[in-house]
């Protein structure tokens, strides 16, 4: 599913309120049949373990290698050592970065941040990904690799929220498509394009 | 936990790595407190003990005038233990007072080659049965007409108890300022370490860490800290004291200076428990702060 809309119209927003880095001023928030803005500050950690989320900017800590980087998402459940590494080792597999697994962000290239960024979001198996603006910084190529990364996500039954600009992208996939503008849900089509 | 217990202390000791400079400042500013602390302990310790053994001393000495016989000594020395409260008078002649004196400090000195002659007078040495009754014998004592000089302890003891008083609560008004100043400067220092690492802990936050998991290394970064300047100091007070302990033993050995090495391991555990607790304290309060800030 896409969100689309021009800078400005709440898709940043929106999918903050889903992982509760910002909470309503009015009305509710509903994932997974949690009631999000109601939550405790304490019980968020627990949320976000649940939403898996790729950032435009990967948001990768600098000084750790891809591998730490994935497996710190599940450090911060308490896994064990021998369960951290083998889901690591799962995720990066499916990202296609496995021989990338002890490069320290610096070294890679902007597709390969990403694709870190999405093993990590992964790693947990979460039933929903957020991707805002994935492809944001990335060339037409790259972005489209990443697409069909989200897309094979996708298809093993995890839910896939992309925020994106990238009208061919959108166009090209096919899924349903909600247009936002003013903060305000102006449109939402099933099998839909960028543009009405 | 347990997996965590690791990964927690691997965490703290990179952190500790990476600000190298910050840490030994507050590492320093420990150290110094708490050797500040001891050394005062150690003030009151001394001056305590020195009160406490000058005032269970029961003793009167009365300096007689050097031309007496001794005939008119025991009858005077008789005349004393017929006082009340007298538990027991000894004649000490000025012949033996010298040669107890050059007994005991001789040594060190010629005493022979300073002085040509004996320049003590005959002494009476009474013992009383109760401290309260010091200042009343003493009195009589001045009376006998014989008797020249009455000394006891009684105004250094009041004289040392009303400093001890005001060392003790000098002493600990000016502790607790210093460790709060430390516990401020702690606070600061780990501050920095923890706001140089604010986006970390952002994305630590944002993958779904507790506010718990994110303290953790913080807080063992703070004990280390605190473990290590409360041993620096232990260390620095140790050999200075043992030193001082040594000199004055040589130079002034009549002084009851303490060196109960129960007391002294006692002491030097408070400061290093006193250093962990600092350490821990400021590095609580300054990531709880942070992380107030951030969600």
């Amino acid at each position: 599913m896409f969100i689309v809309g021009p800078s400005g119209a709440g898709k940043t927003t929106l999918m903050k309120l889903l992982y509760r880095e910002e909470s309503p001023s009015l009305g509710k928030v509903v994932v997974d049949r949690v009631n999000v803005a109601e939550l405790d500050d304490h019980q968020v950690p627990y949320l976000r373990r649940n939403i898996g989320v790729v950032f435009q900017d990967y948001k990768l800590l600098p000084k750790r290698t891809v591998y730490e980087n994935v497996a710190f998402a599940l450090r911060v459940t308490g896994a064990l050592r021998s369960t951290i590494r083998r889901k690591v080792m799962q995720s990066l597999e499916l990202v296609g970065l496995l021989r990338r697994a002890n490069a320290f962000p610096d070294e890679l290239s902007g597709g390969e941040k990403q694709r870190a960024c999405i093993a990590r979001a992964i790693v947990n198996n979460p039933p929903i990904l957020l991707a805002d603006e994935p492809t944001g910084n990335l060339d037409p190529t790259t972005s489209w690799d990443i697409v069909q990364l989200l897309d094979k996500i996708n298809k093993r039954n995890t839910t896939v929220l992309v925020a994106t600009h990238n009208k061919s992208i959108v166009d090209d996939m096919k899924r349903r498509v909600v247009a936002l503008e003013n903060g305000r849900v102006i449109r939402d089509q099933l099998l839909g394009g960028y543009d009405v | 936990m347990f997996s965590n217990l690791e990964f927690f202390v691997v965490e703290a000791l990179r952190s500790f790595r990476r600000s190298t400079l910050m840490n030994l400042v507050a590492i320093g500013t420990i150290a110094v407190t708490l050797v500040i602390f001891g050394i005062f302990v150690l003030l009151m310790m001394n001056m305590g003990n020195m009160v406490g053994t000058v005032s269970s001393r029961l003793d009167i000495a009365a300096y007689v005038e050097k031309d007496i016989s001794l005939q008119s000594a025991g009858a005077i020395q008789v005349q004393i233990a017929k006082m009340a409260g007298v538990e027991k008078v000894e004649f000490i002649s000025r012949t033996e007072a010298w040669r107890k004196f050059k007994a005991d400090y001789g040594t060190r000195l010629d005493l022979d080659a300073v002085v040509q002659e004996n320049p003590l007078p005959h002494t009476f040495a009474v013992q009383v049965r109760t401290p309260e009754l010091l200042p009343s014998i003493a009195r009589r004592l001045s009376e006998i007409p014989e008797v020249a000089e009455v000394r006891y302890s009684g105004n250094l003891i009041d004289q040392m108890r009303s400093l001890l008083d005001a060392v003790r609560i000098g002493g600990a008004a000016l502790v607790m300022l210093i460790s709060f100043a430390t516990l401020l400067i702690v606070v600061n220092t780990v501050r920095l370490t923890v706001l140089a690492r604010e986006t970390d802990i952002a994305i630590m936050k944002l993958v779904g860490a507790t506010n718990t998991f994110v303290k953790w290394p913080f807080i063992i970064e703070g004990v280390l800290i605190g473990v290590l300047g409360g041993f620096i100091a232990f260390l620095v007070l140790k050999f200075a004291y043992d030193a001082v302990l040594l000199r004055i033993s040589k130079a002034l050995p009549f002084l009851p200076i303490l060196s109960d090495p129960k007391m002294l391991a006692l002491l030097y555990t408070v400061m290093v428990l006193g250093g962990t607790a600092l350490g821990m304290v400021g590095a609580y309060i300054s990531v709880s702060k942070v992380l107030k800030a951030e969600v």
